[in-house]
């Protein structure tokens, strides 16, 4: 725990609340690509997405791996589809935005025999709802904040953004909410991810 | 782009953070990564040579409490430590599987959390929810294997998976060969406990394997009872009418559990604690 308060002691060093007037973000086209660690979607998730609604929503897919040694197991992919809000980002200097809050939600979906769209589709239950939810699937949200830099008009890729995001999921929402004794610290996940675009 | 990875200090204050996610627990692969901290893992191992430090009780008899299902009833689980933790004469406490809900690594963490605090010991039964998505990898990596025995004050502990339906019915679960195996060596035992999840009784047992399971069980002469889980709710009988007694316990949901002293070769006596 310690570690991690140090990783969000220097998050926010690196995101600090000076908050200028906002302005659209100029330049770089409405594609970009993301890669993340963590955050419940792979050790490592590769993707890709486009900017709508004035560049302020980030609809993306997203491809994850966790390698077999972590897997404890075959190998794991997850296709996550992922959307984040990113209601403002003022300027911080002459190339750097601050958003200081980012939202959003995910559908993923865990590839393997060992997970399943439902119970039933297994084969394997005498009766529908065996299990009740979905052991391939998990809905998840999120909140962080992120740092983007915008290069000079004549540069190659053009716009970079990192971001930390604190997440959690389905199946640990209904965990904290059946019972008076978890804590909402307990089922956060930290995700790390940079995006770039032209 | 050149500019702002240039500056040092920015470039310092990423790196030592990357350094401090890798090591940072929050930072999760998947629901599904089975993977523990070092002081989460091994649980069953820590556990027996825990039992192995403490003294053993006087005289020929032997008490410890039964119950299994933990899945998700966190705030009964703390009521449940505090509970045992008042009971006199208690050497550890047996869970009858079914320790998460949905198989998920960090759900057994959070019952470990609180079982660890019990004064006594803790030892678990692998239960099919506990093999749901990858479960059993993190079943084996937080608690340990899926079946094995130890032995204390003269009485062999035979714990064993019997979800059966987890894995298809394929005929090899339970192992019984291997309980038979356990059943058969006496050198030292007193008498016997077979523990597992999935009473042989119940529908989620391997119906091919049940004549063989149970007649194991039939033929073991120090076998005092065998002990399930799965079904919630307290139950003795002689469901085979084979003079073999199956108990099973109450989920942590019932908020009772039951206290069981062994002596001799087969007597013993069940108590039923509310908390």
């Amino acid at each position: 725990m310690l570690r991690c308060a140090k990783a969000g002691a220097l998050a926010a060093a690196l995101f600090p609340l000076l908050a200028q007037a906002q302005e659209p973000i100029p330049g770089a086209g409405p594609f970009f690509l993301t890669v993340q660690i963590g955050g419940g979607i792979g050790t490592v998730a590769v993707g890709g997405g486009y900017r709508l609604a004035r560049q302020q929503l980030e609809p993306e897919v997203l491809v994850g791996f966790v390698p077999r040694r972590l897997a404890g197991g075959p190998a794991l992919g997850i296709i996550t589809l992922k959307t984040t809000y990113i209601p403002f980002s003022p300027k911080l200097g002459q190339h750097l935005r601050v958003s200081p809050l980012t939202v959003g939600g995910m559908l993923n979906y865990t590839l393997g025999r060992r997970f399943f769209l439902t119970s039933q589709s297994t084969g394997r239950y005498p009766t529908k709802g065996y299990y009740w939810w979905s052991s391939a699937v998990r809905v998840g949200a999120f909140v962080g904040p992120r740092l983007t830099y915008v290069g000079a008009a004549a540069q190659g890729w053009r716009r970079t953004s990192a971001y930390a995001e604190l997440s959690t999921n389905d199946l640990y929402l209904v965990s904290l909410l059946s019972n008076k004794t978890l804590s909402p610290a307990e089922i956060l996940t930290l995700g790390l991810g940079a995006k770039i675009s032209r | 782009m050149t500019s702002f990875f240039s500056t040092f200090s920015i470039r310092f204050l990423l790196g030592t953070l990357l350094l401090s996610l890798a090591g940072c627990e929050w930072v999760e692969f998947s629901p599904n990564d089975h993977r523990a901290p070092a002081e989460e893992s091994h649980l069953t191992r820590k556990n027996l040579a825990r039992l192995e430090q403490q003294t053993l009780p006087p005289g020929d008899t032997l008490r410890f409490v039964f119950t299994g299902d933990s899945q998700r009833f966190y705030e009964q689980a703390d009521d449940f430590v505090e509970s045992v933790n008042q009971q006199p004469g208690i050497s550890f406490v047996m869970v009858a599987g079914d320790i998460s809900d949905f198989g998920l690594s960090r759900e057994m963490r959070w019952v470990n959390e609180k079982l660890s605090k019990l004064r006594v010991p803790y030892l678990t039964v692998i239960g099919n929810h506990d093999q749901v998505a990858n479960g059993r990898a993190a079943y084996q990596e937080i608690f340990g294997p899926l079946n094995y025995t130890f032995t204390y004050a003269g009485t062999r502990f035979i714990m064993t998976d019997t979800n059966g339906r987890e894995y298809n019915f394929n005929g090899r679960i339970p192992d019984v060969p291997w309980v038979e195996q356990q059943l058969a060596d006496t050198v030292g035992v007193q008498r016997q406990v077979v523990m597992s999840h999935v009473p042989p009784e119940d529908p989620d047992f391997d119906p091919t394997l049940r004549p063989a399971y149970t007649a194991a069980l039939r033929n073991a002469p120090r076998l005092v009872f065998e002990l399930n889980g799965h079904r919630h709710d307290f139950h003795i009988g002689q469901p085979f009418d084979d003079g073999v007694t199956y108990i099973n316990s109450f989920a942590f949901e019932k908020r009772q559990y039951v206290v069981l002293t062994v002596w001799g070769q087969k007597q013993f006596r069940l108590k039923t604690i509310a908390f």
